[in-house]
């Protein structure tokens, strides 16, 4: 059986919804046991002074990018039927400096903030609600700024492709990166913490 | 987490890493995907191959991100290829990347392995590609040693094309009759690229 199995019939729509709940309830616990259902965890991040969030996030990406290098390369994954969001670089990099700003002054994320709504935390309820609210503000008004929306296409663009080497040299550049962010981060926290007592 | 199974994890993302920068490619055989409609559609309204006036007028242009392809074998590349031209055998078309903003035109002696080359590339994902029709034969016909017939007018298309010729060294003519023996206007002596043609025209296409 090859994945992914909703592109290849593996799954029924009704199979694939259950799938989507599982891994979105696994999805949400293990954020909720890194500690990132709680601003203040993000906010450490930002001081500087608790880097879980590098960390949680860099071991997801260089655990799914072996993986998915892998098993592609082995046979069990088929990378043309894995979904490549498509690059507008403006309008991109407009949305990346409005969601670092919101994400700054909430101390959640899109995941995060789910997963502090469902324990509880009102801030996290407040960033869910404001967060769809701002989906349907952006989906009315969409139509004034349609222009800018679609601007500077490159098409399903990736890394390899931009610094023209292998996706392998790209998967080994991001673990070293990790790698060495991992060492270096501890000793920032080491040091954030002491500077701050 | 103990400190032998945080080393046992760095060490295996490690060898993990290390194997991919190795392996290169994610993918073990390079299979691509055919929307044959599309490709139908493009072949029936000529939008996937360029004559070789065209492919003459991009590259004196120098057309942005224009990319000219000779599929041909590494003697014949060495023989003679179109100016700017690069070599890549047909079995490497596989390890190509579709870039943003590349114009790729393939072309071979006759045109159709260039023609199944446009095929093997759009199914790797690339968009903006052509092939040079009639091949390096149509380049050696319009472009290195073009002909105008006794009983054609030297019009403005002429003019053009002789343009384009001499731009690439070539040697415009007029000649009695199409099929016949040509008489040569101007410079005598025939371009080097001719004996190649002449080889190549001997072989067929």
């Amino acid at each position: 059986m090859i994945a992914p199995w909703w592109e290849t019939g593996a799954l029924s729509p009704p199979g694939v919804l259950v799938a989507g709940l599982f891994v979105g309830i696994a999805f949400g616990a293990c954020l909720e046991r890194a500690g990132l259902g709680s601003a203040k965890k993000l906010i450490g991040q930002f001081t500087l002074k608790d880097m879980a969030v590098f960390k949680v996030m860099f071991t997801a990406i260089v655990t799914a990018m072996l993986g998915v290098f892998w098993l592609s390369r082995v046979g069990v994954l088929d990378l043309d039927k894995v979904y490549l969001p498509e690059t507008f670089v403006l309008p991109q990099l407009a949305g990346g400096v409005i969601f670092g700003v919101g994400f700054a002054l909430a101390g959640l994320c899109p995941g995060t903030s789910c997963v502090a709504a469902a324990t509880g935390r009102g801030d996290g309820l407040a960033v869910v609600l404001g967060m769809l609210a701002g989906v349907l503000a952006t989906g009315l008004a969409l139509p004034t700024f349609q222009e800018f929306f679609v601007s500077t296409a490159k098409g399903g663009f990736t890394l390899s492709q931009a610094f023209g080497v292998t996706d392998g040299a790209v998967v080994f550049a991001i673990v070293a990166l990790a790698l060495v962010g991992f060492a270096v981060t501890s000793r920032i926290e080491r040091w954030a913490s002491r500077t701050s007592t | 987490m103990t400190n032998t199974a945080r080393n046992v994890l760095v060490a295996m993302t490690i060898v993990l890493a290390v194997g991919a920068l190795i392996v290169g490619n994610p993918r073990a055989s390079t299979s691509g995907t055919v929307d044959v409609t599309a490709l139908a559609r493009d072949i029936e309204h000529e939008a996937d191959h360029v004559t070789a006036l065209e492919l003459a007028q991009w590259l004196r242009d120098h057309k942005s991100g224009l990319r000219v392809l000779d599929v041909r074998s590494d003697s014949e590349f060495a023989d003679f290829h179109i100016p700017g031209a690069e070599h890549v055998a047909l079995s490497r078309l596989a390890s190509l990347k579709p870039a943003g903003g590349e114009t790729i035109v393939l072309y071979s002696e006759g045109g159709a392995h260039a023609a199944q080359g446009w095929v093997l590339l759009r199914a790797l994902g690339f968009r903006e590609v052509y092939f040079l029709r009639g091949g390096l034969l149509d380049w050696m016909d319009d472009i290195e040693n073009p002909v105008r017939a006794a009983n054609r007018t030297a019009d403005s298309a002429w003019a053009h094309q002789a343009e384009l010729s001499r731009y690439f060294g070539g040697v415009p003519r007029v000649g009695a009759v199409p099929g016949l023996p040509s008489a040569s206007v101007g410079a005598e002596t025939a371009p080097a690229a001719t004996s190649a043609v002449a080889r190549a025209k001997r072989r067929g296409c």
